[in-house]
């Protein structure tokens, strides 16, 4: 078999056995697996309206996963993206808040990226310290530090931020339109978040694909204890990799911020974190397939609404989907390093 | 396979069929839920109101979205679910969440040709709301007064506590009302000194727990319990204290509690609940969708309450009381007197003189309370325990 | 237990790794299986331990055909195997890797296990603290505790994978002792070996592997060439390897290259103290000593990969600090570990990436200096072979084509564990040859034979303390192996 094919018939027999899998599933509830598969489908990419939705869940959580993929090439575990994102979503706000009533709106909004990616990053480098430093696994300071972002974040809704009159679960006070993400007549994202996305998956592709940084990066991934024999310090690699994990994270915090919720809401991160883990996993850990996977996730998440609406289903059949994919990679990439084990 | 795209047409002819067939008169009502359907709580009230429009109004039909929520559907914000219902042909769309209030006038002003109705909210109130958009709200004053009243009869100790969720002008009020409709039982129906009487409210930060973020209701609950506290009355939306009550009730302590919102939630802990104030959201819908369809939609905020010839007829009260199983018969004549009297008027709570917390005055000597004022509750009642912020 | 295994093969892809080996061991004997790096030993083993599945073939314990299809199933059977690289867990003690490496419930009694692993250890007299984490080991050590946990599982077909790599004499002795002893209580051994010294002392039987199949077999007493013959029939078209030169003994030191002074450190079982002593340009130092004697915290510590607690290094003048082995490197350093797949290489990397890491240079210029390795250093892989798939040989040949070629002080960790005869002096011809002149070559060696073959200045390392420092005739085999030993 051709290398180049392999990765591709690999995914096609993941997509099978998921839609074998969900298909039953759906039988067994006595629904029809055609009309929940058309739902999905026309809900999520049946209009441009519909499928502006899916970018708008796509560019986030490609950009968490890209985050998540640097971490694991430094053999990382990132799990504290959720807290990254939710601390890039708070300064994005402190920042926005500082812009309010300003004439020069755009300028605003560029230091609040700046500042959402400077907040994701240092939440990260915090974790990073911890591993290095104190010996603590990035996956509990990771863990840890989630909750405590979301205390901060609870805090701030609830206290200083809180909008006039009622502290309310629904978030801040929304941003007037001149802070909103710049975006076009009938369109739900913002062409510049796309773009964002899109620069970033393209400059990771250079830097992680064909750039020395790349390689070395991968190496301390691969065998930490070998390195130092290259005249490289895993140490700094880990913290570089973590720390332009967090600021993707952070990054996408800001987005959530300016351009789809237009305020600061406790659940800021939607869980993109988490969801980007499985899709990194799924791609096996590859950069190319994330930002297909990503895309296919967001379909789901948004074409899944469309099932409690028509069919009374309860939509978290998206969920099983998505787990179904990564359950059924697990299987498949297990049993190609069996095929593949070598003496 | 074949047998399912067989069956795949048929449903598209079908559905296709009695759609053009029913084009004229149709009605598509639109429903965001923020919690799932059959929470047993607030979304399934609402849920079963929409039914309710279903069976009253011949050609309705409902399509509803729940659990519409950042953390439940991330990245699924309120304008883009009803964008989709209004492809679906939605006229009237109600949104059950103080939470969306943002997102529901975003999406009527993107939709003006589309009816909105915002459960809780106050944009008509301030101003802010587009001509199509109304607020709804249920006068769950009277429902809490009931309870109050209920937990007052049936406490030994003259020590009731409620269970708030977090602090704002409609937590204000119904805890309010509950201590007045406390108040009145203790003094008028026992006779018994109004200083004997303490009313204590604690706070747990949500309507429902959030493990690390609220106050655990379980642990609260049980506070109240062992500190002397033995009715307590719940002003969140899931059941933890009549749960708590039946295990105390278990180990021997006689302590009572009632829930809130929804009509069915005696049922988990039937020994211990002595009755629940709930919302019946149906008869509401009903009218509004009359609006829509023959022309006649005005703007308006809407303060529904009970109907006093039988506040639980299903058809005609927005606000109901249902006694639970352990309420006494004695004291079920007295709970019926009590809503005979806020009935006709004879029994008026929000008079006068009444204090605020602070000592500032709520109501002079005399006076009556108007909507506005029990609205906006600016803070807790003199004589009441509990921080107003 | 008699074992028979008839017609086994293995295809990797396109790759045939066994031909169809037939081959059968009696019960009760000690049976080697020699042949060079790449014959298909290890992956025989692999076979019948259930860690590899076969493609083809049948395998019988005592006439009764059973799966062996995982390794769960072949130590049902009761077979157990000791590998080359050792299969433990570093970051736990001696005494919980002894406990999770046994099987069932209920055996997880700590006394118990502590008073069983003393036991064992007696048995075959080694020296292992229970309470010492497996990080602070060296590699011999592993094995050993590895060893013991097979015993420990009383295994009835114990599989030994180059035993007597990375211990020492002493401990080899004791370890053949041990086996004989074993192999008497009725359990069948196996040894996968390339060193015939060993098989010589050790096999009643021997079964020889060239290219996946079964080249001859030998009853003891063995006849060294015919085995030789066996196992190195040249193949046509290619040269022989180049012969060892021999030690000059003509020792005349150049300049300084590399300065102790007191350093002192803690680390693997001994520790390092008081090291005081300078390398010169032109010489050849061998590091003799028991495994674990200090040997690689000073090879570490010459290449500025962990730091002195006291004292200081010094590399062309310049003193080295911790974390500094890429100054190391800059100034012409080089270091060569003994455990190469852990600490030498990165796995998933081809050869190709560890010339791109290696020299910092971009994927075309890479590819194109592992094809010069692959033809100079005779390596058998592709440049994008990754490192993991090649044989122990064939990496340690491709870091020596890492060093590189102005480097004027290379350090190297056990640099032929592992290696056969063949590749083993094609190694120290192509060390001597390119860098003995232009600088300084430190090695250590668990094998004293080597280390007064090649080196023509020994120190000898005892608890973490050089107690002898020789130079050319001064160097003398009683004398060196009283010293390892404390005398």
């Amino acid at each position: 078999m051709k290398p180049v094919l392999r990765p591709a018939i690999d995914g096609l027999l993941i997509l099978v056995l998921v839609f074998l899998f969900t298909s039953a599933l759906l039988l067994l509830v006595d629904t029809s697996p055609v009309e929940a598969y058309g739902h999905l489908l026309r809900g999520s990419f049946g209009s441009w309206s519909k499928f502006s939705r899916v970018l708008n869940v796509w560019v986030p959580l490609t950009l968490c996963s890209m985050g998540l993929l640097y971490a694991f090439r430094a053999g990382l575990w990132n799990i504290g993206v959720e807290g990254q994102m939710v601390l890039g979503a708070i300064g994005a706000t402190a920042v926005l808040n500082g812009g309010l009533g300003s004439d020069t709106p755009l300028l605003w909004l560029g230091l609040a990226l700046l500042a959402g990616m400077l907040l994701g990053a240092l939440w990260a480098l915090l974790a990073g310290w911890l591993k290095v430093w104190g010996g603590v696994h990035e996956i509990f300071t990771g863990l840890g530090l989630n909750f405590v972002a979301v205390g901060l974040v609870l805090w701030l809704i609830f206290g200083p931020w809180k909008r006039p009159g009622i502290a309310s679960m629904s978030g801040t006070q929304p941003f007037p339109r001149e802070l909103w993400f710049p975006t076009l007549e009938g369109w739900r994202v913002s062409p510049f978040a796309i773009g964002l996305a899109l620069l970033v998956v393209l400059l990771s592709l250079w830097l992680l694909q064909r750039s020395r940084f790349g390689l070395e990066l991968k190496a301390v991934g691969q065998n930490p204890r070998a390195v130092p024999l290259y005249g490289l310090s895993p140490v700094r690699y880990m913290l570089i990799a973590i720390t332009l994990s967090g600021a993707l994270a952070g990054l996408a915090g800001t987005l959530q911020v300016s351009g789809v919720y237009h305020r600061l809401i406790p659940a800021i991160s939607s869980g993109y974190g988490y969801l980007g883990l499985l899709v990194v996993m799924l791609a096996n850990f590859r950069l190319l397939p994330i930002p297909f996977i990503a895309l296919f996730f967001a379909a789901l998440n948004v074409g899944s609404i469309q099932l409690p609406m028509m069919m009374q289903l309860d939509s978290s059949l998206s969920g099983v989907i998505q787990g179904a994919c990564v359950l059924s990679a697990l299987l498949v990439f297990g049993l190609r390093r069996l095929q593949r084990r070598s003496p | 396979m074949s047998r399912i795209l067989l069956r795949f047409a048929l449903l598209v002819l079908l559905t296709g069929a009695v759609t053009s067939f029913a084009a004229g008169k149709e009605l598509v009502f639109g429903m965001l839920l923020v919690g799932p359907y059959n929470d047993h709580g607030w979304s399934q009230a609402h849920y079963e109101g929409g039914r309710y429009l279903e069976r009253k109004i011949p050609g309705a039909r409902m399509i509803y979205i729940d659990k519409v929520n950042p953390a439940d559907r991330p990245g699924v914000t309120v304008p883009m679910v009803v964008d989709d219902l209004v492809d679906k042909g939605a006229t009237l769309i109600v949104a059950n969440s103080d939470d969306m209030k943002d997102g529901i006038r975003e999406a009527a002003l993107q939709h003006p040709e589309v009816k909105f109705v915002h459960i809780s909210g106050d944009d008509v109130l301030t101003g802010k709301a587009p001509e199509n958009l109304s607020n709804l709200m249920g006068r769950m004053v009277y429902g809490k007064m009931m309870a109050g009243f209920t937990a007052a009869l049936k406490s030994r100790s003259g020590r009731i506590a409620y269970l708030g969720p977090l602090i704002n002008d409609e937590t204000r009020r119904l805890a309010v009302a509950a201590w007045l409709g406390a108040r009145y039982a203790w003094t008028e129906v026992l006779g018994k000194p109004a200083d004997q009487l303490r009313f204590k409210v604690s706070w747990i930060g949500f309507w429902f727990n959030i493990p690390g973020v609220t106050a655990d209701p379980n642990q609260v609950v049980r506070n109240f319990f062992d500190s002397g506290y033995d009715v307590v009355l719940s002003g969140i939306d899931t059941t933890e204290a009549i749960v708590v009550a039946q295990q105390k009730r278990l180990e021997g302590q006689d302590v009572f509690a009632l829930p809130y919102d929804y009509v069915g939630s005696c049922q988990t802990a039937p020994e211990a609940c002595l009755g629940v104030p709930y919302f019946n959201w149906g008869p509401e819908y009903v009218k509004l969708a009359r609006s829509v369809l023959d022309g006649t939609w005005k703007q308006r905020w809407i303060w529904a309450g009970p109907d006093w010839k039988d506040i639980n007829d299903p058809d005609t009260s927005a606000v109901g009381f249902l006694p639970g199983p352990a309420l006494d018969v004695v004291n079920k004549e007295r709970l019926q007197a009590f809503i005979t009297g806020l009935g006709d008027g004879s029994i008026q709570l929000f008079r006068g003189p009444l204090d605020y917390q602070d000592g500032t005055p709520f109501l002079k000597a005399g006076e009556i309370a108007d909507d506005k004022k029990i609205w906006y509750m600016q803070q807790l009642l003199k004589g009441m325990e509990g921080p107003s912020k | 237990m008699q074992i028979e295994l008839r017609q086994i093969s293995k295809r990797f892809g396109r790759f045939e790794a066994l031909k169809g080996i037939d081959l059968t061991v009696a019960s009760g004997t000690i049976h080697g299986i020699v042949g060079e790096n790449g014959a298909g030993k290890s992956t025989l083993m692999k076979i019948l331990t259930g860690y590899l599945g076969r493609s083809a073939g049948h395998i019988l314990l005592d006439g009764r055909e059973v799966a062996c299809d995982s390794p769960a199933s072949a130590a049902r059977e009761g077979i157990g195997m000791l590998y080359q690289e050792p299969q433990d867990f570093p970051p736990l003690t001696v005494l919980d890797n002894f406990i999770v490496g046994r099987d069932g419930p209920g055996d997880a009694n700590r006394a118990r296990q502590r008073r069983r692993l003393r036991e064992l250890a007696d048995r075959v007299h080694f020296h292992l603290d229970p309470d010492a984490p497996l990080q602070q080991l060296t590699v011999g050590e592993r094995q050993q505790l590895e060893f013991l946990r097979l015993l420990g599982r009383e295994a009835r077909v114990l599989i030994l994978d180059e035993p007597t790599t990375g211990i020492s004499d002493r401990q080899k002795g004791l370890l053949f002792e041990a086996l004989r002893r074993i192999r008497d209580d009725g359990r069948t051994i196996l040894l996968v070996s390339h060193k015939l010294e060993d098989v010589e002392a050790l096999c009643d039987r021997v079964t020889v592997l060239r290219q996946g199949r079964v080249s001859g077999e030998e009853s003891a007493p063995f006849h060294l060439p015919r085995l030789l013959q066996l196992m190195f029939e040249a193949p046509e078209g290619t040269a022989p390897p180049a012969a060892v030169p021999t030690r000059s003994r003509r020792h005349r030191p150049g300049e300084p290259i590399l300065r102790f002074d007191r350093v002192s450190a803690p680390g693997e079982r001994t520790g390092l103290h008081h090291c005081s002593l300078t390398i010169h340009r032109g010489e050849v130092v061998g590091l003799a000593g028991l495994s674990g004697s200090g040997q690689g915290l000073f090879l570490r510590l010459a290449a500025a990969l962990i730091d002195a607690r006291e004292g200081e290094v010094r590399f062309h003048g310049r003193r080295l600090g911790s974390d500094d082995h890429r100054a190391f490197r800059r100034s012409g350093g080089s270091f060569l570990p003994a455990d190469r797949l852990e600490e030498g290489l990165i796995p998933g990397f081809t050869i190709q990436d560890h010339f791109a890491l290696a020299d910092g240079i971009p994927a075309r210029r890479a590819r194109q200096r592992a094809r010069q390795a692959i033809e100079r250093f005779d390596i058998r892989g592709r440049p994008d072979t990754p490192a993991e798939a090649l044989s122990g040989g064939n990496q340690q040949r491709l870091l020596l084509s890492l060093i590189p070629e102005q480097a004027d002080l290379i350090l190297l960790e056990n640099p032929s564990r592992g290696l056969d005869v063949a590749s083993a002096e094609w190694v120290w011809g192509h060390l001597r040859g390119q860098y003995a002149q232009r600088g300084a070559i430190v090695f250590s060696s668990a094998e004293l034979d080597e280390i007064l073959a090649i080196a023509d200045r020994v120190l000898v390392f005892h608890e973490g303390r050089v107690v002898r420092d020789l130079s050319g005739d001064a160097i003398d085999y009683h004398q060196v192996a009283a010293a390892m030993t404390g005398h």
